[in-house]
């Protein structure tokens, strides 16, 4: 299913009517079985370049390959190389899922013999053998998600593009989710062009990381590189009193340039790394303040957004509060 | 050619389930009709004995092919209008990502267009035969007239594809429908084209779908008129909304 091509763009770009440049020139390499994770905040670009890539929107700017075909001028070839899970669903309430994967098999022209023992294993792969012959209205978002993942993958794609396939889900469906595209990179083969506004799952799922702000790409590279390139933790702390909170803030300034952190709470970014949370700790005694809350917090892609664009990645909270975890501190 | 087929077959085979599986689907394209003929047929039955009206095949035969072509017409209209909620509700793009060759799409909806139709049709003419309707043309007559009603059910399915395309929302049914009423009903639909009088004779001899009406009226009574004008019409008309159609699925490609 490898191809060895993967995708290439170069200055891709796409303005709307008003002369609104929604993805404003973007380089891309995407090398054959990576799995690339397209990081930005809501209406940053990414599903632009993935309906550009797709050929679902020609571009006004710039060139690219897919697959080693022209979006432009190769579209059907294109098409026929990809799978798409684009960020809503597209699927019709008065069809089941089998009879959509009957449909979808259809289109790319497969025999009726093919057509039934791929559709029979990919209902299996997805867990909707049982709901197989429900109509897709009686879905939950999970169920339509990973219908629409087994429509995407029905002529063994060799690039898989999934726009924001996780937005919406619980926990336990996101996990599968990403299992399974892992699986389809790590055992396929497959190219994985994956949009997201979830830093965990760019950290979970990329080999390497685009992250697109205002329809340009700031910065790409593995989470690690990208990370590394921060460098620094930084440290958040709650006073115990709201009243010590500029107390508090004086004290931490001492060992490094503040960053946003929570609204009771004062973070920065330590010079002198993580080895410098022990003065601190010292320091915040020395004054005699007291804390309900301190904490280290390593380098996160969160943070490479805020270093290169000056403000935090919108959604970030979003995904925490979806799982349920503590309140983010994008330091 | 074979990937716009196999896209195209794919497309019919879906729009077909949808409507024979879902009766909210095909009723109002079997109902509009059906209550055209009635009240037309049942309700001015007496528009006959007008003097001057002279149509061979009686009353219930000169309106049954008015309702015949109409839905024909409305048949292909009431297809734009599932193409364009398949555009809003994002359907179209599943279509457009995976169809090798797009213009198959359209030539899908055409099909499921026909399909419709062709269930419609049939219980149109058994309820009019079974209303007493004469019928005096030869079976090649009768095949002409399926034939003319083909060409305006594709003709319209084109148009209002093109529309949907173009606009890509439900909003767009009136435009859909509208100039398709307009031009059946400112043809000849109750009288025969000599009794009408003043503005609306004018319009109706020069409204494209007039030949189409006499000419399926002649074929009915048997004595074919204006069949080569209405081929000719019919053909003229799916050849320029073939061009809009695809010329909409381009305005639909361009805007993702």
């Amino acid at each position: 299913m490898q191809d060895e091509h993967g995708i290439q763009a170069e200055g891709l770009a796409r303005e709307f009517k008003g002369g609104i440049r929604a993805v404003d020139g973007i380089d891309l390499q995407v090398a054959p079985g990576e799995i690339y994770g397209f990081l930005g905040p809501n209406g940053a670009g990414k599903s632009t370049t993935v309906h550009m890539l797709t050929t679902l929107l020609p571009p006004t700017a710039g060139t690219a390959r897919v697959a080693g075909f022209d979006v432009v001028r190769e579209g059907a070839q294109v098409r026929a190389a990809i799978g798409a899970a684009l960020q809503e669903a597209a699927l019709d309430p008065l069809l089941t899922g089998r009879e959509h994967l009957r449909l979808q098999t259809a289109l790319h022209g497969m025999g009726k013999a093919e057509r039934k023992r791929r559709g029979e294993a990919l209902l299996e792969r997805v867990g909707l053998t049982q709901a197989a012959d429900r109509k897709v209205q009686t879905y939950s978002g999970g169920m339509k998600r990973r219908l629409d993942l087994a429509l995407a993958l029905v002529h063994e794609p060799s690039i898989l593009f999934l726009d924001e396939p996780t937005t919406g889900l619980d926990p336990q469906s996101r996990n599968a989710l990403w299992t399974e595209v892992a699986r389809l990179a790590r055992d396929e083969g497959v190219t994985v062009f994956l949009t997201t506004q979830y830093l965990e799952e760019a950290d979970v799922l990329a080999d390497r990381v685009g992250i697109i702000d205002h329809g340009r790409l700031v910065a790409e590279g593995t989470p690690a590189a990208l990370k590394a390139e921060i460098g620094r933790p930084s440290v958040e702390a709650i006073p115990a009193d709201p009243s010590e909170r500029d107390a508090v803030a004086r004290t931490l300034e001492r060992f490094g340039r503040p960053v946003p952190g929570s609204p009771k709470g004062v973070a920065v970014r330590l010079d002198g790394g993580e080895e410098a949370l022990a003065d601190v700790v010292r320091a915040l005694d020395a004054e005699g303040l007291h804390l309900a809350h301190l904490q280290l917090h390593a380098p996160t892609l969160d943070d490479v957004f805020l270093a290169k664009t000056g403000r935090s990645l919108e959604g970030a909270g979003d995904e925490l509060d979806t799982e349920a975890e503590p309140e983010p501190v994008p330091a | 050619m074979r990937s716009f087929v196999f896209v195209a077959l794919a497309v019919a085979w879906r729009g077909v389930h949808n409507a024979f599986t879902n009766p909210a689907i095909l009723l109002p394209s079997l109902l509009f009709p059906l209550f055209f003929f009635t009240a037309f047929a049942g309700g001015l039955s007496r528009v006959s004995d007008v003097p001057g009206f002279d149509y061979p095949a009686g009353y219930t035969a000169f309106q049954f092919v008015f309702v015949f072509l109409q839905s024909a017409a409305f048949g292909g209209v009431f297809t734009g209008f599932a193409i364009a909620r398949d555009f809003e509700s994002g359907f179209a793009r599943r279509l457009l990502l995976a169809a090798p060759r797009r213009t198959g799409i359209v030539a899908g909806y055409a099909l499921v267009a026909l399909v419709r139709w062709a269930a419609t049709a049939s219980v149109v003419t058994v309820v009019a035969l079974l209303a007493g309707m004469d019928v005096l043309g030869d079976p090649a007559e009768l095949a002409a007239l399926v034939v003319l009603g083909l060409l305006v059910n594709v003709a319209a399915v084109l148009w209002a594809a093109g529309v949907a395309m173009r606009f890509r929302t439900l909003q767009a049914g009136p435009l859909m429908q509208v100039p398709v009423f307009l031009t059946l009903f400112l043809a000849p639909v109750y009288v025969p084209l000599a009794l009408l009088d003043g503005w609306i004779h004018a319009i109706a001899t020069v409204n494209p779908a007039t030949f189409l009406l006499e000419a399926g009226r002649g074929l009915v009574a048997g004595e074919p008129v204006e069949v080569a004008a209405a081929f000719a019409v019919a053909f003229a008309a799916v050849a320029l909304f073939t061009v809009w159609a695809l010329r909409g699925l381009k305005s639909a490609e361009s805007a993702g």
